[in-house]
Order: structure tokens, then C-alpha cells, then sequence
């Protein structure tokens, strides 16, 4: 299945949640913000929000400086 | 100069007009920082005639800040940052009334600096607890703040609106593992304050549509410019619960 991650064309396996993703894309970082498609996925909903094809998703870091 | 000239070119835009003038005159903002981003805020709502601007901020001018902290100068150096601020906001705008208060944000004392009559706090800070401290005054006082965020080359902001869109910590629900780096290239934290003042004059007035229910996102090594649409946490710990105390 091809998706788009970070900006980057990416094959991952079928079947993935975002939960799965995190971990195929070996991205372990605890403050991480997850968007999929131009939405906010809540980390509750990691485990069972599913990644389709064609997706955009985007692992993104808070900005808290000032 | 007649006082009508400076606010001229802006008064011609429709939307503002001597009406909208007259508003951002009796307006209150509270910079809740004087560093990178309250910097730009700053001068840009002083310059625009928010008629009270109440800067809080306990640092002190430090050589390192001069890259961003562009409302600070040499001749600076070693002062406290809200009164460097103010100084030079005087000196921009001598119309409006400026209050420096060069203290820390916390949930104390953040009460007390909301009683002067503010209506919108800009966040200026560079860490997650004031955030959590104007989050929760923002809550318990039904205030309206406007967030912004900066690192690296990269800057976010939004609007949080009590009771109408999702909080802060509905989004950034825990403090960072390691505090926020501290790299930071100058026009990152121009470009996000830029957008936090233009948000604040668009929520003064009621005017255009606001960042509320977006996280906007400007990557400045490529120059993506992007918004994430945000939706409420019927989760969260904070603003949905009865309880709003830090």
C-alpha cells in the first residue's frame, strides 16, 4: 500500500493502524503529534485508527519554544 | 504628525474602518513572553494601536536572544526583558498604554494579571507549564488566547477559544520528555508572531476567520505552509472536566 509520510512516497504493509505505522516507521518518540489526511488523530485512537491507501500522514514534533 | 495618519492605511481596509480603530484603542492584550515571539507580537499589536499591552516576562536581555528578540537592542543588554519591551513600544507608539511586569507566568499569579480589563492573552513563552497556566486561566475565565510555538526553522499557532474549540492540552496533553531545544533561526519566531497578531486584531475585531479549530504549520526549510484541522477531545483530563484549577 502506498502512502504519504512526512512529505515522502512510502510502500507499508496493508493493514496497518497508526499505532502499527509508528512502529514500521521505528518512531518511538512519546510527543509526537499525528496527522492523517489534515486531521489530529488522538493518541487514544492510534491503536485502532486504520492507515488507507493513498493516505497523507504526518509525525509531527511540537514547536514549544518561543 | 495628527494622530489620525498613523493608523491610516489600516483604518482604509473595510473590515477595520475608524470603527474597528476605535475598538483595537480600548482593547487589552496580555504578551505572555518577551522573548522570540512576543518580540514581534508585541510591536506589531503596539504599532497597530491595541490600546493596553500588558508584557510578563522574568527574563533578563541576554546577547544569545539578539538573533530573534528583535524589540530588544545592545544598548539592552542585562535589563529585564518586559522592561526593555515596554521601553521600546513606548518609543513605537506612545498613544497606548504599556505595563511591564517582569515576572514569571504561573498559576498564582495569573489570576491577578487577568483583573486589568484583558481580553486576549498571546502566548510568547518557550515551554509547555506556562502554556498549561494560560490554558487553564483561559478556561476558568472563558478567554480567548492565541498560541504559537517555534523551533529550528519551524512554527505553529492557534487559537483556543474556551467552550468552542479544543483546548491546548486536549492537543499537547503532556509535557515534552526533554524540555524544547533551544535552536531557533529569527524569522521562524517573525513569521509565527506575525500570525499570532493577526490573529489577536482578527479576534479584537471579530473579523475574517480565526486559526480556532486549525494548527497551522510553517516549515521554513521548504517553506510548506500547512493546516491540521482540529477536532474536540472528549477525553480530555482538562476542559472537560468540571474542574478547571491548576
Amino acid at each position: 500500500m502506498n502512502i504519504q509520510l512526512n512529505g515522502m512516497k512510502e510502500t507499508i504493509p496493508d493493514g496497518l493502524t497508526i499505532k502499527g505505522l509508528m512502529e514500521w516507521d521505528k518512531e518511538a518518540d512519546p510527543d509526537l503529534i499525528v496527522e492523517q489526511n489534515g486531521k489530529y488523530i488522538y493518541a487514544k485512537d492510534y491503536d485502532t485508527q486504520m492507515v488507507m491507501e493513498n493516505d497523507v500522514i504526518e509525525f509531527i514534533n511540537p514547536n514549544l519554544g518561543g | 504628525m495628527p494622530d489620525d495618519s498613523r493608523y491610516s492605511r489600516q483604518i482604509l481596509l473595510p473590515d477595520i474602518g475608524p470603527r474597528g480603530q476605535e475598538m483595537l484603542g480600548k482593547s487589552c492584550v496580555l504578551i505572555a513572553g518577551a522573548g522570540g515571539l512576543g518580540s514581534a507580537s508585541a510591536l506589531y499589536l503596539a504599532a497597530a494601536g491595541v490600546g493596553r499591552i500588558i508584557v510578563v516576562d522574568d527574563d533578563c536581555v541576554e546577547l544569545s536572544n539578539l538573533n530573534r528578540q528583535i524589540i530588544h537592542s545592545e544598548a539592552s543588554l542585562g535589563q529585564p526583558k518586559a522592561l526593555s519591551a515596554a521601553n521600546r513600544l513606548a518609543g513605537l507608539n506612545s498613544k497606548i498604554q504599556v505595563r511591564p511586569i517582569p515576572e514569571r507566568i504561573t498559576h498564582e499569579n495569573i489570576d491577578s494579571l487577568l483583573t486589568e480589563g484583558v481580553d486576549i492573552m498571546v502566548d510568547a513563552s518557550d515551554n509547555y507549564e506556562t502554556r498549561q497556566v494560560l490554558n487553564r486561566a483561559s478556561l476558568r475565565h472563558g478567554m480567548a488566547w492565541v498560541y504559537g510555538g517555534v523551533h529550528g526553522f519551524d512554527g505553529m499557532a492557534s487559537v483556543f477559544l474556551p467552550g468552542r474549540t479544543p483546548c491546548f492540552e486536549c492537543i499537547f496533553p503532556h509535557p515534552p520528555a526533554a524540555p524544547p531545544g533551544k535552536e531557533v533561526v529569527g524569522p521562524a519566531a517573525g513569521i509565527t508572531a506575525s500570525v499570532q497578531a493577526m490573529e489577536t486584531i482578527k479576534l479584537l475585531l471579530g473579523i475574517g476567520e480565526s486559526l480556532a479549530n486549525r494548527l497551522l504549520r510553517v516549515s521554513g526549510l521548504d517553506m510548506r505552509v500547512h493546516i491540521l484541522d482540529l477536532s474536540p477531545n472528549p477525553d480530555c483530563r482538562v476542559c472537560r472536566s468540571a474542574s478547571t484549577k491548576p
